[in-house]
């Protein structure tokens, strides 16, 4: 029901003639009688069209009372009324070029409306996209606090633990020591971890602390791991501001890049700085980086659990080599810190627990 | 045919470890090396397995069959002695031994659940096998499936010898261990150290808390005071990340007060990490130490483990919540009154929300115990195969775990199986639930981005699926292992 056919029309041989009638309306000589829209005949609609209070407001009737044109049908106010409340905005832009009967005007007028359509969905399509994308966000910053407090009660129970055995074994007398701190040895589950360090609680913060304390095992990728200590501004999901909870501040956890954007379809590549306002203060900076692949990160912390509940027993570094078939080593100048140092954060291992 | 097992039945053992992938009409032997891999035999014609139709009951019979099933050759020599030689099972030259000793291991673990119920029992037939079975498995060394057989081969030892006269009942909850076990209890630093290794190589148990929690909180956002009653409350993290939720939440009354009420059993809980005491004061302190009000009761359940809802404390105007946590890795199987009990019990006390996870088991169809006892096995195996996906290269962590955690479950799983009757067959408790008229909640854009993004965190193998649009189901690879979904009450309008 579109009046002009687009670029067919266009064609200075195919253009129909096109005769001025009385009232100043331009029709075509085609077999089927259209009307051309110029930029005063439109305006006068967009007059009226205000009058009657807007395009929604406004129907064919009630406009052809108002702009008082003859020779306008409502066959033709209804087909550019609707187009008008489609896609307002690039009508504005047209206006404003005042430019007459222009076949250009007309054939972006014409490719105008389905683009308007289009970029009119495209933008709810966007906004969707967004609001997913933030939401999406807040997800994960409470995913990464849930976690946290999981941890730091797991932790609690552990120590706990250990303190009990500790004081079973002194005085049962058959005391044997991990590390340098002379821990007990916890049953014979843990006895059978063999190469397995269980390094002591104090060293539990290695993850998050200054020393990155993994050179017991071979470890694949050692290079990027030192690239975890400066903290950069690229991928930053250290927890900056110190939790209730004395040591869990660090809470190094990578969000693959792809686990975030396929659901997404077309998201945004980078969320940056536009959202600095979902984020308290200096919180979390996640920025998503199409370029960077996150997914080897994620790798190495794939199993960071351990670090944010502080346990003692994991073999980190196990999970450092473990290879996952489709992440690929990430080169350590690309790899940005997921940590944070919290430089100065205290070890601070008071357990309210006792 | 000569198995007992529906062909609507698929099993796929395949995974990071080097199982064998079999399905009811062919028989693939997968390696990780070869590229001919698909062998396939028709079951139809040949079958490694006893074909209990082809054999009158003779005993000659049986023990040739017997004995054509323990030879080490090939798995040519264990087809039936029908006359279907050129039919044999063809097996590569290639074939990799730990495929075909996983394929074989299989067969004979279904021999010895035929021998238990099939058509043809015979405990003797069972018995033999059993003992060929403890020959080439150990709980603690081998492969992914070699360490599973074991802890089946253990579990059928304990029906075995369960069937023979005393309750089978008690394996449920105690499993085989029970007897043959050192201490009667696991030591207490196993059961910690174990938790704490389950966490970290599988996301299992944040599947299951985290996801129950945001509902909860989606639930109560408004509200002043929660009151959650906790069907199984174990060692109480689940709290943890909800009580820092509540005091961290934005929108609604802040810091709204939380009430936990503990439901306690009489006896001791054979892998408990504490008891319902500790637990409260676990949690106590650690309400205090974020600032979250916070107050902790206990209720008893009767002796036979039913729920009273008398018995509770009620607040008004407190939103209250039912947590019902059935099946994660680390969790006893619980007698199906008492959670029926639980579950009714909900209903009338008009709950807010009822949460529950259960762990999500196959489609049956008539496969009568073999069906799913075969059902059970490639439900382990595919949990086995995501531990090791979680670590590689901890063959003795995982050792540990699935001594403490899985071998228990899995005689429970075994032991539950053989006790249930076709006719009471009964559904997941989710349906259950469905039927008892509670309904559905949805589960929330949120809450399934935030199952996906912790399954990020571990292994690719690990996917979330939203079913019916109240459930999220935590599966590995093909294999559905752990079902989340949320319901309120009956009477409760929307």
């Amino acid at each position: 029901m579109f009046h002009a056919k687009k670029p067919s029309t266009m064609n200075s041989h195919d253009r129909p003639m096109c005769v001025q009638g009385d009232s100043g309306l331009v029709l075509t000589t085609d077999p089927k009688p259209r009307l051309r829209w110029t930029v005063e005949l439109h305006e006068r609609f967009v007059d009226a069209v205000t009058q009657l209070g807007g395009p929604d407001k406004a129907t064919p009737k009630t406009i052809m009372r108002v702009m008082g044109v003859k020779g306008l049908t409502l066959y033709h106010l209804k087909s550019h009324l609707q187009k008008f409340r489609l896609g307002k905005q690039p009508h504005k832009e047209f206006n404003d070029h005042s430019i007459k009967d222009s076949p250009a005007l007309d054939l972006q007028r014409n490719a105008g409306s389905s683009s308007v359509m289009m970029s009119r969905s495209m933008n709810e399509m966007q906004m969707e996209v967004q609001r997913r994308l933030h939401e999406q966000l807040e997800v994960q910053r409470h995913l990464q606090l849930r976690i946290e407090a999981h941890g730091k009660y797991m932790q609690n129970m552990l120590e706990k633990a250990y303190q009990t055995l500790a004081s079973e074994n002194m005085a049962s007398g058959s005391y044997k020591g991990i590390g340098n701190q002379g821990i007990p040895d916890m049953g014979a589950g843990m006895k059978d971890f063999g190469p397995l360090n269980f390094p002591p609680f104090q060293d539990l913060n290695i993850y998050g602390g200054d020393q990155l304390d993994l050179h017991q095992h071979n470890m694949e990728r050692p290079s990027s791991l030192d690239g975890f200590m400066p903290n950069n501004d690229n991928i930053c999901l250290g927890k900056k501001r110190s939790s209730p909870y004395g040591g869990s501040g660090k809470s190094p956890l990578i969000w693959p890049d792809d686990l975030r954007l396929q659901d997404l379809g077309s998201a945004p590549t980078c969320l940056g700085p536009q959202d600095d306002h979902l984020f308290k203060g200096d919180h979390h900076q996640i920025q998503i980086d199409r370029g960077t692949d996150l997914d080897s990160i994620s790798d190495i912390y794939e199993t960071k659990p351990p670090v944010i509940q502080g346990d003692p027993m994991c073999d980190k570094n196990a999970k450092l080599e473990r290879p996952s078939p489709r992440r690929a080593p990430l080169p350590s100048d690309r790899m940005s810190p997921m940590m944070n140092t919290t430089g100065g954060m205290p070890q601070e291992r008071n357990s309210p627990f006792g | 045919m000569a198995m007992a097992i529906d062909d609507v039945f698929e099993l796929d053992f395949s995974g990071y470890s080097s199982t064998t992938t079999i399905t009811t009409t062919t028989v693939t032997t997968t390696t990780t090396s070869t590229e001919n891999d698909h062998h396939t035999c028709d079951w139809n014609v040949c079958s490694p397995i006893v074909d209990w139709e082809a054999f009158p009951v003779n005993h000659d019979d049986f023990q040739d069959l017997i004995e054509s099933m323990m030879e080490d050759e090939g798995l040519n020599q264990t087809t039936s002695n029908s006359n279907s030689s050129t039919d044999t099972i063809l097996i590569d030259e290639e074939t990799s031994g730990e495929d075909f000793k996983g394929l074989r291991l299989v067969h004979l673990l279904m021999a010895v659940a035929e021998a238990l119920t099939g058509v043809n029992k015979s405990r003797d037939l069972a018995r033999v096998i059993l003992v060929r079975l403890k020959e080439l498995v150990s709980p603690n060394d081998g492969t992914n499936m070699e360490r599973l057989a074991a802890y089946f081969t253990d579990a059928l030892q304990g029906l075995l010898e369960g069937a023979g006269g005393g309750p089978v009942k008690h394996l449920i909850n105690n499993g085989p261990y029970h007897h043959h076990h050192r201490d009667d209890h696991h030591h207490q630093a196993d059961v910690l150290a174990a938790f704490q290794l389950l966490q970290d190589m599988s996301p299992y148990v944040k599947f299951g808390h985290f996801t129950a929690n945001q509902a909860i909180l989606e639930a109560v956002a408004q509200d002043r005071r929660v009151h959650i009653v906790d069907y199984d409350i174990m060692e109480g993290i689940q709290w943890a990340s909800l009580m820092q939720s509540l005091f961290a939440r934005k929108d609604g009354p802040p810091t709204p007060h939380l009430r936990i009420t503990a439901l306690s059993r009489g006896g001791n809980s054979r892998r408990s990490i504490g008891t319902v005491q500790e637990t409260g004061r676990r949690l106590v302190a650690f309400a205090a130490s974020i600032g979250q009000p916070f107050s902790f009761h206990q209720c008893r359940l009767d002796s036979d483990g039913s729920f009273r809802p008398s018995a509770l404390k009620l607040v008004k105007g407190e939103a209250l919540v039912m947590n019902c946590m059935l099946h994660l890795p680390h969790f006893n199987y619980r007698a199906p009154d008492s959670i029926a009990s639980f579950l009714s019990g909900a209903k009338t006390l008009n709950p807010r929300l009822v949460t529950l996870v259960e762990e999500e088991v196959g489609p049956i169809g008539d496969g009568g115990f073999v069906g799913r006892f075969m059902d059970s096995l490639h439900h382990y195996s595919a949990l086995y195969d995501s531990l090791e996906a979680g670590f590689p290269m901890q063959s003795k962590a995982r050792a540990l775990v699935e001594r403490v955690f899985l071998g228990p479950r899995i005689a429970g799983s075994l032991a539950r199986i053989y006790s249930t009757r076709a006719d009471e067959e009964g559904c997941c408790w989710g349906d259950w639930m469905g039927a008892g008229g509670f309904k559905p909640a949805k589960i929330s854009f949120a809450n399934h981005c935030q199952a996906k993004l912790l399954l990020g965190l571990f292994n690719d193998g690990y996917r979330v699926e939203e079913l019916g649009f109240n459930r999220l189901v935590l599966g590995w690879k093909s294999r559905r292992l752990l079902s989340a979904s949320i319901w309120t009450s009956p009477s409760k309008s929307d």
